[in-house]
């Protein structure tokens, strides 16, 4: 292993320990304190961008306001609605989270991933013109009938984004599960014992969730070990020929990347977006409410889309550098045989355990829970 | 190459930490508390005014029936009052008080109302205590633990003593968040609060009244 990749390894553990501490943060507080301590050297800047959000937000009524008289307010207003699109984005967290671990997951491009990004954003912002357009525009519903109309579509958005995980995490885990049993066969004790604790967790899910199947699981991976020993069309010899691992990991395990990039993997990828783009952002609620108040609704709903802009504009950023990340990842995997692969696998399962993970704590309403109906019921 | 990757991972671990951040607060009051004494030198009770911001008022009055555009009357917002109050006892009225230390239990709030002026919505509201106590030292303090409102003392006399001549009313201000308390507020969504954690206590607004 050369030196630059020692580096590359190094950095890229560093990453997955940020990661397990988040999640783990994440997780622990339903149990019990949170952990302060979690925070690090971004502190002042998370700090910063949590001040100026809330100014940000704070300025869009004056700048509706004076929309009424004055063009130029107008122009100003659009461009803050951007801005406060682009730090709303780098805030609450849970639609980019699920994105950027769903791209991981799927192995999708990253321009699929900003694609992906641009139409959740456009849809959320959509679903909060819609709602306030017939609950407020039409029927004249009151603040806490919308609250409750929020509150509805949210629980529904977070039940597809658990179905969603779920699905992925059955696929994946079944790859990981074949890619550890290829292992096991072909290669030495101490990669089992290296990966034991590892496999020991999602070994778990992966059969309680592909209950329904083991015939077919056993079945392709004694094909995978025949088609990856012996009469492989494309002369596949063990583990030797490392570019192959690429092809042989999509094509048991999950779908191939052309049957991903065909139609049907757009469609997989607008499931995942709808879900996350289903949940309207209560700032932008109350943003159309105000400039519908002030006889201004379609001025607030052009800052609502802009503002959807901004957030895409983020969301697409990070879904990017997930992307890279993980293709990164994978470059560093092709070089350590079979490790590499199990660990690539590994992180796609733990990307589909992540989405779910997401999902059933934002149903729990442990996070974001953005209670609108504070005095409104 | 090493410097790219090095770079793209910086990156990510800077979004992973920044991804935390969020919107608290929501909501913006600002307020007025009226601390009510009997004739006896006992604490009875609260009076609150708190005004809502512009964007939430808007929000609040969304569907509800008025005569004349942009005007409200105490009769047609008679039904949000309730409403407000209503919503507001689960969250103890984010009022809390203590008589030289002993916490103090409040009953059903009675003579509350709404109003609409500027653009604001104004709930007043009186918070009756369940027992008039007496006290030498008072302490009230007004705050969401959860830091989803943001309560903030009115600029002019924000607290004012009733019934009470011999007694003197002060009150502090919360302290700005400290780098590290700013870090834990971004990350709330993320990493919520124990449910019966108080962390919104420490930015609490404090009344004192000091009675020989």
């Amino acid at each position: 292993m050369s030196r630059s990749r020692k580096v590359t390894l190094t950095a890229l553990a560093a990453i997955l320990i940020a990661c397990a501490t988040g999640i783990a943060s994440a997780w622990s507080a339903p149990f019990g304190v949170p952990h302060p301590a979690t925070a690090t050297s971004a502190s002042s800047l998370t700090g910063w961008i949590f001040a100026e959000q809330a100014a940000f937000y704070r300025s869009l009524s004056g700048f509706i306001r004076a929309s009424k008289q004055d063009g130029a307010a107008m122009r100003e207003l659009f461009g803050i609605s951007f801005v406060y699109g682009v730090f709303h984005a780098v805030g609450p967290g849970h639609g980019k989270a699920v994105i950027s671990s769903y791209l991981v997951a799927n192995e999708e491009t990253w321009r699929r991933g900003i694609v992906l990004s641009f139409v959740s954003a456009a849809i959320q912002s959509v679903v909060a013109i819609v709602v306030v357009a017939i609950a407020a525009v039409l029927l004249g519903a009151t603040a806490k009938a919308i609250g409750l109309t929020v509150h509805l579509v949210e629980v529904a958005s977070y039940a597809l984004v658990i179905l969603i995980g779920l699905r992925l995490l059955h696929v994946k885990g079944r790859g990981f599960l074949i890619t550890c049993r290829e292992l096991t066969g072909r290669q030495a004790a101490d990669l089992v014992f290296a990966s034991a604790s590892v496999a020991k967790g999602l070994n778990a899910t992966t059969f309680r969730l592909s209950e329904g199947r083991p015939a077919a699981m056993a079945m392709r991976g004694a094909q995978c070990q025949i088609d990856g020993c012996a009469a492989h069309a494309h002369g596949f010899q063990c583990h030797h020929d490392h570019e192959h691992h690429e092809s042989a990991w999509g094509h048991a395990h999950g779908p191939e990347p052309a049957v991903l990039a065909g139609p049907g993997g757009w469609r997989r990828g607008l499931a995942a977006v709808v879900a996350v783009g289903l949940r309207p952002c209560s700032g932008a609620i109350i943003v159309l409410i105000f400039a519908l108040a002030q006889d201004l609704f379609w001025t607030g709903v052009g800052a609502t889309l802009i503002m959807g802009l901004g957030t895409a504009a983020t969301v697409a950023a990070i879904a990017t550098v997930a992307v890279s990340a993980r293709g990164l990842a994978s470059r560093i995997a092709r070089t350590r045989a079979g490790l590499g692969m199990l660990t690539m696998r590994a992180i796609e399962v733990g990307a589909a355990a992540l989405i779910v993970a997401f999902g059933t704590l934002l149903l729990a309403g442990y996070m974001a829970s953005e209670q609108l109906w504070m005095f409104t019921g | 190459m090493i410097k790219r990757t090095r770079c793209c991972c910086a990156i990510l671990l800077l979004l992973l930490c920044v991804n935390r951040a969020q919107a608290h607060p929501h909501v913006w009051v600002t307020f007025h508390s009226e601390v009510l004494y009997a004739a006896d030198g006992t604490m009875t009770g609260v009076r609150h005014a708190w005004t809502f911001d512009d964007m939430f008022s808007a929000y609040a009055l969304q569907g509800i029936s008025h005569a004349k555009k942009g005007q409200y009357t105490r009769e047609e917002l008679a039904s949000l009052a309730l409403t407000n109050v209503d919503s507001l006892k689960e969250y103890d009225y984010f009022t809390y008080a203590r008589a030289d230390g002993k916490k103090l239990k409040f009953a059903d709030p009675v003579d509350y109302w709404l109003e609409y002026k500027n653009a604001a919505l104004t709930l007043h509201f009186t918070l009756p205590l369940k027992a008039a106590t007496p006290a030498k030292a008072m302490q009230i303090e007004i705050y969401d633990p959860s830091i989803f409102v943001d309560f903030e003392f009115a600029k002019d006399k924000p607290v004012s003593l009733s019934g009470a001549p011999q007694c003197l009313a002060s009150y502090d201000l919360p302290h700005q968040p400290t780098p590290a308390e700013q870090a834990r507020l971004s990350q709330l969504d993320a990493v919520p609060l124990d449910p019966s954690s108080t962390y919104g206590e420490i930015f609490a607004n404090k009344i004192l009244v000091k009675c020989p």
